[in-house]
């Protein structure tokens, strides 16, 4: 099999965010609780969100293939070149299509 | 102890928190690089190239931003879906702007329901469970 990430560590990075935002959540619910509104099981509505054990796995193959993306392209401008090295000026200039093409966040205006 | 100032003084368990956390996420940074230089550089020999560090070590951070986006994307997903657990569709859902990513995805996903004996079955013998499926196929032909 190729190598690819670690499940546990992509498993670790999104529980990291999402307790944190359960955290967040918690505390602007505190804020309103304290206004005087009425507020029912609310340690069931902050429980963190979780990932299904196939779901991380995809998104370890997601990840796997944003960092090839990256390799590939920037190997083609190395080529071009002549070089045999990818260098770090071979990746600025694939760096800003990269990002708008694989990046939900970047992706928005196209 | 060091000079305490005025902030330090109201949120002092707030400060240990941010500590702690980014103790956390540089941790995890660090065992996420160690995946990424493996997955580079045997990318780079199938060019025949080598790769330098520096360029990993970029690579590695952006992809590990990424990873956090992803997490947000997901868990907005599946709570929008009345859900707490994000499934292989979040996922899939996440890439929907880049068309061939999201085939890719989608293919790795039946690969792992197909590795699956219980939920193979289950899917071949109901149609109803195959609901979730059927609309992203049908998503995906309306697509000019």
């Amino acid at each position: 099999m190729e190598t690819n990430f670690d499940q546990d560590v992509i498993a670790a990075i999104f529980k990291f965010v999402w307790s944190k935002k359960a955290i967040d959540r918690e505390k602007i619910e505190d804020g309103e609780a304290s206004k005087g509104e009425e507020r029912a099981g609310t340690s069931k509505k902050n429980r963190p969100t979780s990932a299904n054990p196939n779901a991380v796995r995809l998104s370890c193959e997601l990840l796997r293939l944003f960092v090839t993306e990256a390799v590939q392209r920037a190997a083609t401008i190395a080529e071009a070149e002549g070089g045999t090295k990818i260098e770090a000026t071979h990746l600025e200039r694939i760096l800003p299509q990269l990002l708008w093409r694989s990046s939900l966040r970047c992706s928005w205006m196209l | 102890m060091d000079p305490v100032t005025m902030e330090d003084c109201f949120d002092v368990s707030d400060t240990e928190k941010e500590d702690d956390e980014e103790e956390a996420t540089a941790h995890l940074r660090d065992r996420f690089r160690i995946s990424t230089i493996s997955i580079a550089e045997s990318e780079a020999k199938r060019n025949n190239l080598e790769i330098s560090q520096s360029v990993i070590v970029c690579i590695s951070d952006l992809a590990f931003k990424y990873a956090e986006q992803l997490a947000d994307d997901l868990e907005l997903f599946a709570h929008h879906a009345n859900r707490k657990i994000v499934n292989m569709n979040d996922v899939i859902l996440s890439a929907h702007r880049n068309k061939h990513l999201a085939d890719t995805l989608r293919a790795f996903s039946h690969d792992l329901k197909a590795k699956e004996p219980h939920s193979e079955k289950k899917r071949k013998k109901s149609s109803s469970s195959n609901k979730e499926d059927k609309g992203f196929s049908s998503v995906h032909h309306i697509d000019p």
